[in-house]
């Protein structure tokens, strides 16, 4: 028994020393600077939990957090929306159409979000295309303000992320058995019944790995914020940004940033026992 | 960066002198014969300016850099335009790796990362008082060899009067549209002041608590610039009609635009760009002797009044700016008297506090 223990570690151990200068690599460039930035967030201004503390008693603090939960969370759930019915439709279509759709769904993914955010201020604005053509329509007298707004990031925001809503949901629905669907309608289920009962239970895993992939991704939002919102709304990233590069409160801007990475953190570990990350992150199919 | 043929008979000629080879004289013959001074030889590398990108690259590689290398033969000036935020600074710093000699601050900044003891002094026995046109422009950490100012502009064909003032920037009654103020506390707070009705001169201290109140009425009716072509863009699209913008980028619209949006100097906010070397600098001395010659160089901000806009510091400049460039000066004797220079002492005390609370009352 001992002897298989030793034979099998032998017989490791050389795919472990593979493995070793990526290890050394990551610690040093990706895990070290965490460890500082967490390092600081607890030093700055002073040793202690100062800056933890404000999470309860800055109001500063608190309304960024809540903007960007609240704008993350809206995001979410329009990208959700359109993701499923674009995911839905892409799964009954036929497979000439359904690689067209497809090329549709990731021709944005390949666009540079700088682009996309400024392709969005030339419509959205008040001399924009929108505005310009209702005005001409003679459907409204004074431009609707579309955006520097909320309105205007979320936009923004969801057309950046419905590729991505659209991917995890689209290989969980390919995985539904055609002839379950089939089998409900057989027995009596009307259109709407067999949706409601048999596809979107068994989707919901696509959905949940799509939600999360989403909300995660929208928290670490900044330039589609910085552009679309007019200086008027701040969320996590672009505040972090702010008390380091200009403000220098290096412990607060420490403290925010390890509050989202354990965020993240969290959203995963929780999330990870309801769905198959793997499948999330490209593992599997 | 490669090492050119004559870094390297430099430098060889710099390890005949240490091995005892050659005498000194003979060192300093050989290297007035390359072409160098012995300040290459030193380090042999390059000052490094940084600026915040653009076109400041060739502006201030072209009147800062070039005149002080042909001044100092060997002694290159390189642009970086990285953007020398407080925070950089701060860092590399801190690392104690330091690539920098000389950034494009602010005198808020000066002041901050000085009291954290993050920058070199100005040493005044190199760097001249005397050439530049106020005591704002040379501080404890740092000197001016440019001036800007942020000032109101507006779309003259949406109003048939002129706003004349700040009390009429937050007149929205008189001035109907859409504002445009900068995403950040400094010289904002010092024109809501002044819209308050404060005389210029009595703005510092400025009462925050008023002032943020009073961008509170009217954030409503606000868009915020971060950057300077941002700033130009809401108001040449119409986003904005009135708004409070950097005199470079004010000359531009009122170039571009024939004269429809218009600028004034009065209650402008004269800031002074500061320079400053963080500590450290690989060039060491040297960086004070660029900023010295950059102060000194009148023709030179004349240059770059003409290229980028940025106004000249140096008491003999405003005489030497051509007539057609005299609007556009805001060291201009007949634009500074109506200007408020801005405080860079009272903005470096309360600059982190005062955005915070700046940005809080905007994002509200």
């Amino acid at each position: 028994m001992r002897r298989d223990v030793v034979a099998k570690l032998r017989q490791d151990g050389g795919w472990y020393a593979l493995l070793l200068p990526a290890f050394l690599l990551l610690s040093v460039f990706y895990v070290t600077p965490i460890l500082q930035v967490l390092a600081i967030s607890f030093l700055e201004p002073e040793p202690g939990f100062s800056n933890y503390q404000r999470i309860a008693t800055n109001l500063s603090v608190q309304r960024v957090i809540i903007t960007t939960l609240r704008i993350c969370t809206i995001t979410t759930l329009l990208a959700l929306l359109l993701g499923y019915a674009l995911s839905y439709t892409i799964t009954l279509a036929g497979e000439r159409a359904r690689r067209w759709w497809l090329l549709c769904v990731l021709v944005p993914l390949w666009i540079s979000v700088l682009v996309r955010a400024f392709a969005w201020v030339t419509l959205l604005r008040r001399q924009g295309l929108i505005n310009q053509s209702l005005q001409g329509a003679g459907l409204i007298t004074e431009p609707l303000e579309l955006v520097w707004n909320e309105f205007g990031i979320i936009v923004g925001m969801v057309h950046y992320m419905v590729p991505y809503a659209v991917l995890p949901m689209l290989a969980s629905m390919r995985e539904i058995e055609p002839r379950l669907l089939a089998a409900a309608r057989g027995m009596g289920a009307s259109r709407a019944q067999v949706f409601a009962r048999v596809f979107l239970p068994l989707s919901m895993p696509g959905v949940v790995a799509a939600g999360v992939l989403v909300f995660i991704f929208s928290l670490g939002f900044y330039i589609t914020p910085a552009i679309l919102g007019g200086g008027k709304t701040l969320m996590v990233a672009e505040w972090i940004s702010l008390q380091i590069l200009d403000l220098i409160r290096w412990g607060l801007g420490t403290m925010m940033a390890t509050l989202l990475v354990v965020t993240i953190l969290v959203t995963l570990a929780v999330f990870s026992r309801v769905v198959n990350m793997r499948r999330l992150f490209g593992g599997g199919a | 960066m490669a090492q050119s043929f004559q870094q390297d008979c430099v430098e060889l000629l710099g390890q005949r002198l240490e091995r005892g080879e050659i005498s000194r004289r003979a060192w300093l013959a050989g290297m007035a014969a390359l072409g160098a001074s012995p300040a290459l030889a030193q380090g042999s590398r390059p000052l490094v300016m940084v600026n915040w990108g653009g076109i400041a690259n060739e502006g201030f590689g072209r009147f800062y850099g070039a005149p002080f290398t042909a001044a100092n033969p060997g002694v290159a000036v390189t642009q970086d335009s990285t953007g020398p935020s407080a925070g950089r600074i701060r860092s590399m710093v801190e690392s104690g790796r330091v690539t920098w000699d000389l950034c494009d601050s602010s005198a808020s900044s000066s002041f901050l990362l000085g009291r954290m003891n993050l920058l070199t002094r100005m040493d005044y026995s190199i760097i001249d008082r005397s050439k530049v046109i106020g005591p704002g422009f040379a501080l404890e950490y740092g000197a001016a060899p440019y001036s800007f100012s942020s000032v109101l502009a507006y779309d003259s064909s949406k109003f048939p009067n002129a706003p004349t003032s700040w009390a009429d920037f937050w007149d929205l009654r008189r001035f109907p549209g859409q504002r445009l103020l900068r995403r950040d506390a400094l010289a904002t707070l010092d024109a809501a002041t002044m819209s308050l009705g404060r005389a210029p001169e009595q703005v510092y201290p400025i009462d925050t608590r008023a002032a943020l109140r009073r961008v509170a009425e009217i954030r409503r009716n606000c868009v915020f610039w971060n950057s300077g072509s941002e700033s130009e863009q809401f108001l040449r699209t119409g986003e904005a009609v009135m708004g409070q913008i950097w005199h470079t980028r004010a000359t531009v619209l009122n170039r571009e635009s024939n004269g429809r949006i218009k600028f004034i100097w009065n209650q402008g906010l004269l800031q002074a760009g500061i320079f400053v070397i963080p500590r450290g600098n690989p060039g060491g001395e040297m960086a004070q002797r660029l900023l010295a010659s950059m102060l000194a160089n009148s023709e030179g901000q004349v240059g770059l009044l003409g290229l980028l806009g940025n106004g000249p510091t140096n008491p003999a400049a405003a005489a030497q700016v051509p007539a057609e460039l005299k609007p556009n000066n805001p060291t201009d004797p007949e634009n500074e008297r109506l200007q408020l220079t801005l405080n860079g002492e009272w903005w470096g005390a309360n600059y982190q506090q005062a955005n915070q609370d700046y940005l809080d009352t905007i994002t509200g």
